[in-house]
């Protein structure tokens, strides 16, 4: 059985990426599963979603430990202890993800010494599809291609999938074209194929015991706490506000849903960038164009390994 | 006009203070948690909240709270019940001196319109009638959205959904909640802030049921960039779609903001997800028209 683990946002799409493969696999004559694990569809959240491809039934349920191959839809999840997005991930295993950085880089910053394959999908996708949610074929494809799936069973689940959450025919046809050049140059990765794990045998279940409501019910008697959260992570793009053009008119501190826009003395208004979610309604709403939209990258210094 | 009321005139009258700190798991972008912002601003700290299951589910995830109030959490049909509950309590408490009357705090339940529409309706209805002295806040996202946008009784006429290809017309909440004559009831838009704030204020002098509308553009389940929340907040309000108003008692509607000249209701309709299928592959003229002559009717009743 090969294992695949993506890793991206609610909104990039990695949900149906994983659902391509599955369906590419199915397509192919493999058996597969494929689910995505993620809060309630929290839109620039981190979320996991997971596909097993095998010739027998598959059993195993849930979330991959131990994947043989990893996506990564941005480079901004790589570094955030909070998804550890190689956690498992064997030597031999393959790596794909799509960050700015060049390849030689990725491999020094991740120390993955497998194949990889990291490009610059996100760009590809602005250029051809004019969204960013095209990372989603983009990486399917490649990941496709990695797998060694068929060419046409790739096209016909990307049109699949794409249809079914109600992308037009042209986008679609877009996002077929993008899928082409994405994983144009991508060879097939041998990957050790790791059999199923025995169920164990005799685990008893375990018996529940009862908790009075004051005990068993979560409460939280702390003062407000969220910041400690950092949703700064989410982002993929960051507002950059320009003191020069800014005219203290309070627009993005009042439009900022997350109130995470503040205000100085001199009404000059300042990101926190630990938790700003990267929904860029500053940038649309600022009268004086004083905000813009940065994408977000990490400086990966050359000594910095991710695990 | 009271003192307080002409207090908000422009954004710079908005409180630059925060009730609900950032760092919650709702979408990047959600309209609805721009509306509970602003209408925290205005209700200050001594508050609970009885939240009703749905997004806001999301606001205070164990051991997390983003409020500088409290917060209590109930089923989709319960709010106003569990409102009804902690109002009790305190009344309670209060009469036995175990709480001093300066300590009250007021009661403001917080549901989505899949508990508002749906779940909650009769719950709401017998916590009105019995004149319960608390805030209702719904925020609008006009579907299950917390679950992935299924349609509730919210949902517009002509939007596809994942349990719908093209819902009917939504339930006329404003009416059914003003035919129950409310202490105060209103909508509100986060786009319009200043209107929103003046609203709350204007709420405060009234003891009984104060319930709120507020519309919550929803780029999740509608589909767009979450950069245009407020873009189309806006086209929301300007197209007529979403008429702000209030009513106080048995009075009169008063519309609080009358669009100037009205724009076409494609402006809005067009670039969200759920009404795709109104342009592409053909555009379907007729039922464009539909939702037009719906918004056309509905001001021409206003200004007649």
């Amino acid at each position: 059985m090969i294992r695949v683990r993506f890793h991206g946002r609610g909104g990039q799409g990695m949900k149906t990426a994983s659902r391509i493969v599955g369906t590419a696999a199915l397509l192919d004559g493999f058996i597969a599963q494929d689910s995505p694990v993620y809060g309630a569809e929290r839109r620039g959240a981190p979320m996991v979603a997971s596909v097993r491809i095998a010739e027998a039934p598959i059993f195993e349920r849930g979330v991959i430990p131990a994947p043989d191959l990893v996506v990564v839809a941005d480079d901004t999840l790589l570094d955030d202890p909070a998804v550890q997005p190689l956690a498992g991930l064997p030597p031999t295993g393959g790596l794909l993800m799509a960050t700015a950085h060049s390849e030689e880089e990725a491999r020094r910053h991740t120390g993955h010494p497998g194949a990889l394959v990291a490009r610059d999908f996100l760009t590809l996708a602005l250029e051809q599809v004019g969204s960013a949610a095209g990372v989603s074929a983009a990486l399917a494809s490649a990941a496709c291609a990695m797998l060694g799936l068929s060419g046409p069973a790739v096209v016909a689940a990307i049109g699949t999938e794409l249809e079914a959450i109600g992308l037009s025919p042209d986008s679609i046809r877009a996002n077929l074209r993008l899928a082409e050049s994405a994983r144009a140059g991508i060879q097939r990765v041998e990957l050790p194929v790791r059999s199923l794990a025995a169920p164990r045998a005799g685990s008893p279940v375990v018996d529940v015991a009862y908790a009075p409501p004051e005990v068993g019910t979560p409460s939280v008697t702390a003062r407000p706490n969220t910041p400690l959260r950092r949703t700064g992570n989410w982002r993929v793009f960051r507002p950059v506000i320009d003191p020069a053009k800014c005219t203290q008119c309070w627009v993005c501190f009042v439009r900022c849903p997350e109130g995470a826009i503040e205000l100085d003395a001199e009404e000059n208004p300042h990101l926190d960038y630990e938790v700003c979610k990267g929904c860029l309604i500053c940038v649309e709403e600022c009268p004086t164009g004083a905000i813009a939209k940065v994408r977000e990258m990490r400086e990966w210094a050359p000594s910095e390994v991710t695990r | 006009m009271s003192r307080e009321l002409a207090a908000y005139r422009n954004l710079k009258d908005i409180s630059r203070e925060e009730f609900i700190l950032p760092g919650t798991s709702v979408c990047g972008g959600c309209g609805g948690m721009e509306a509970l912002r602003l209408a925290a601003k205005v209700l200050g700290d001594r508050v609970v909240y009885v939240n009703a299951a749905g997004c806001f589910t999301l606001l205070a995830v164990f051991p997390y709270t983003p409020f500088r109030g409290s917060w209590l959490y109930t089923t989709m049909g319960s709010a106003p019940a569990g409102a009804q509950g902690v109002r009790d309590a305190l009344d309670v408490l209060i009469a036995r001196g175990k709480v001093r009357p300066e300590d009250d705090v007021q009661v403001v339940v917080v549901a989505g319109d899949g508990a508002t529409y749906d779940m909650a309706l009769s719950s709401t209805s017998g916590a009105i009638w019995r004149n319960l002295d608390f805030w209702y806040f719904c925020y609008d996202n006009e579907s299950y959205g917390n679950t992935g946008a299924q349609a509730s009784s919210a949902t517009p006429y002509g939007a596809r959904t994942p349990t719908t290809l093209g819902a009917e017309r939504r339930k006329d909440l404003f009416e059914i909640w003003r035919a129950h004559r409310p202490a105060y009831l209103a909508t509100v838009s986060p786009r319009y802030p200043v209107d929103l704030s003046r609203k709350f204020e204007k709420a405060k002098r009234f003891k009984g049921p104060k319930l709120f509308l507020a519309a919550a553009p929803c780029p999740t389940g509608w589909e767009f960039d979450p950069a245009k929340t407020l873009d189309y907040g806006r086209l929301q309000v300007e197209t007529g779609l979403f008429p702000l108003k209030e009513a106080v008692g048995d009075g009169p509607v008063v519309h609080t903001y009358a669009p100037a000249k009205r724009r076409p209701v494609e402006e809005y309709l067009r670039g969200q997800g759920r009404f795709r299928h109104l342009f592409e592959p053909v555009k379907q003229a007729a039922l464009i028209a539909r939702i037009q002559e719906d918004v056309d009717r509905y001001w021409a009743r206003v200004e007649a």
